[in-house]
């Protein structure tokens, strides 16, 4: 799929905070560029999980603050985050606690900085086997 | 040392099943016809279609045992209403279900039903509709269930509907779809396309519409597909996170689940569209709500007090009380339709097994063996549990009745899980 999306602020220069309104012309970039510079840049996706459980560890937490930076160098790029329940659960428990992993995930990275809107949740419960966790995904 | 003998002896007597039910032998003798000349010959054709259909579908009970009907056994359209008794007495037969069928003008066809006490030759049951030609399998199992409930006091599932979420392909070519199907099998559809993940179809009570979660858009939210006009609405306007729908059994509204913020709450709304009205406020996960057979009450399972456990409110919300306590995580809870019992998902380290527990919490036991058992349904019956096991991977649909010890997986084109019964449509 060609997606593409605007490039704003920070990806060229990730050193320069996105504090302007973006320049009037401005090179468009598909998602996946975007998304191997959030990798590069963060560390990855993925933020797992204990067993039942939505408290975001402390390994997790330094990762989140650099997904965080980079989501505030670029304010037009949407994320969604996709929590996943545990193997093993039921359908509906696992749902809920996808949601809830992926509003952890949301509500840690506001306090971090990154406006609300660009934000959004979902959960997939425990219907994608893997280990517990919530994936970041950039929204084309 | 007596007392260990004791105790021995007692835990073995506590090993031994619970006895069976017994099982009522039922004579089924070919329906009979009124008319004369050739249209009684083509109507006794069609009475035989229709008798063969009642022996299969009272076979498939583990409360009745029909006699095998023997089509020469031509029988006189007087005896539907004065059986000769003592021959199906002598035949070992305690029930008798007999009746008739005839072609109208119009094409359609008439059918009377009967059901009698062999012992004391009273009628326990008579039933008369009529039927568009092409309808003789459900007027078969109307007949069906009419001796079932005549014998054993509870509804029959002959009549009844089957959604559950049809699987094909694996991992990322994984395809799921609502399959919807005849409580036998028959008329096996599906319902959506498979073009967007479907989870938790639910039939509304007389199987006129199917509640289901799309992840169309790339996140769960309840739809309704109404089966006579094909339409489909969302549930809740802005289709937020939500999940887990249960109708109403008058079929007016939906018990559901919806995320709001990072909790999971217990929310209700007028199955035909309409603001939904938040019924508990925990901050733990609420979810999988499900009526009583009075709509007056609903079970749904939360983990507020730290591991999930099931509480039954009213159906406002109010008065939320605990009713299970074990060892284990308690999920997925549904109401019997008989209103004696809650089947839910009892989860432990290793397995996932069904269980019941009366609806105040007494008598808890677990009645499947699995590892992976999800999602129990109950028969119309209230005496049949149908579940989802997953073995190798794959998901199929089995059917256990609660005085038997082995379920008997269902027939489907493909692995299937997350299964729903309805009511009898009729």
């Amino acid at each position: 799929m060609r997606a593409w999306i605007a490039l704003l602020g920070g990806l060229i220069s990730t050193a320069a905070p996105a504090q302007e309104p973006p320049p009037p012309i401005v090179p468009w970039v598909p998602v996946e560029v975007l998304r191997a510079d959030f990798i590069a840049k963060t560390g990855g996706t993925m933020l797992y999980f204990g067993v039942n459980s939505a408290l975001i560890g402390a390994p997790a937490r330094s990762m989140l603050a650099a997904q965080a930076q980079w989501l505030r160098l670029n304010p037009y790029v949407s994320v969604k985050i996709e929590g996943h329940g545990d193997g093993g659960d039921t359908r509906d428990h696992a749902l809920a606690l996808g949601a809830r992993r992926a509003a952890a995930v949301r509500e840690a990275l506001i306090l971090l900085g990154v406006p609300p809107q660009q934000i959004s949740i979902s959960t997939w419960g425990s219907e994608r086997p893997g280990p517990p966790r919530a994936e970041i995904k950039l929204v084309p | 040392m007596i007392r260990a003998a004791i105790l021995f002896l007692l835990s073995l007597l506590a090993a031994v099943p619970a006895a069976a039910q017994p099982v009522t032998v039922i004579a089924v003798p070919p329906l009979a016809t009124p008319s004369k000349g050739d249209k009684a010959n083509e109507d006794l054709a069609i009475a035989w279609q229709a008798t063969q259909q009642i022996v299969t579908d009272l076979r498939g009970t583990s409360e009745l045992m029909p006699l095998t009907p023997k089509q020469k056994d031509v029988y006189s359209y007087p005896e539907v209403t004065a059986p000769s008794f003592p021959k199906w007495k002598a035949a070992g037969a305690k029930a008798l279900v007999t009746g008739f069928v005839q072609t109208r003008d119009d094409g359609r066809l008439t059918f009377g039903c009967y059901v009698y006490d062999v012992a004391s030759g009273r009628e326990l049951g008579r039933k008369g509709f009529v039927v568009a030609a092409d309808d003789l399998r459900r007027a078969a199992h109307r007949c069906s269930g009419l001796a079932y409930e005549s014998i054993t006091g509870s509804p029959g599932m002959f009549d009844t509907r089957i959604a559950y979420v049809a699987e094909t392909g694996s991992g990322a070519s994984l395809v799921r779809r609502v399959a919807i199907m005849d409580s036998d099998g028959f008329n096996h559809d599906y319902a959506t396309m498979g073009e967007t993940m479907v989870l938790s179809p639910r039939l509304s009570p007389r199987a006129r519409s199917v509640a289901f979660v799309s992840f169309s858009g790339g996140s769960p939210h309840i739809r309704i597909l109404d089966l006579e006009t094909q339409r489909t609405n969302s549930l809740i306007t802005g289709d937020p996170i939500s999940f887990s729908p249960r109708f109403s059994p008058d079929g007016q509204k939906i018990a559901f689940t919806m995320v709001q913020g990072s909790n999971a709450d217990i929310y209700v709304a007028d199955a035909a569209g309409g603001p939904p009205v938040r019924l508990t406020t925990a901050p733990g996960i609420d979810t999988a709500p499900a009526f009583s057979p009075d709509g007056k009450r609903i079970v749904f399972e939360s983990d507020r007090s730290g591991s999930q456990q099931l509480y039954v409110m009213d159906a406002e919300g109010s008065d939320q009380r605990r009713i299970s306590f074990g060892t284990s995580a308690y999920a997925a809870p549904a109401w019997s339709p008989d209103g004696e019992y809650i089947a839910f998902v009892a989860r432990q380290t290793g397995s996932r097994r069904i269980g019941i527990v009366r609806a105040d919490g007494r008598d808890e036991r677990i009645v499947t063996g699995g590892v992976t058992d999800d999602s129990p349904s109950w028969a119309p019956s209230s005496r049949e549990i149908l579940f989802e096991r997953t073995d190798g991977g794959r998901p199929s649909l089995l059917r256990i009745a609660l005085d038997e010890s082995q379920p008997r997986t269902m027939t489907i084109p493909q692995p299937g899980s997350d299964p729903d019964w309805s009511g009898v449509i009729e």
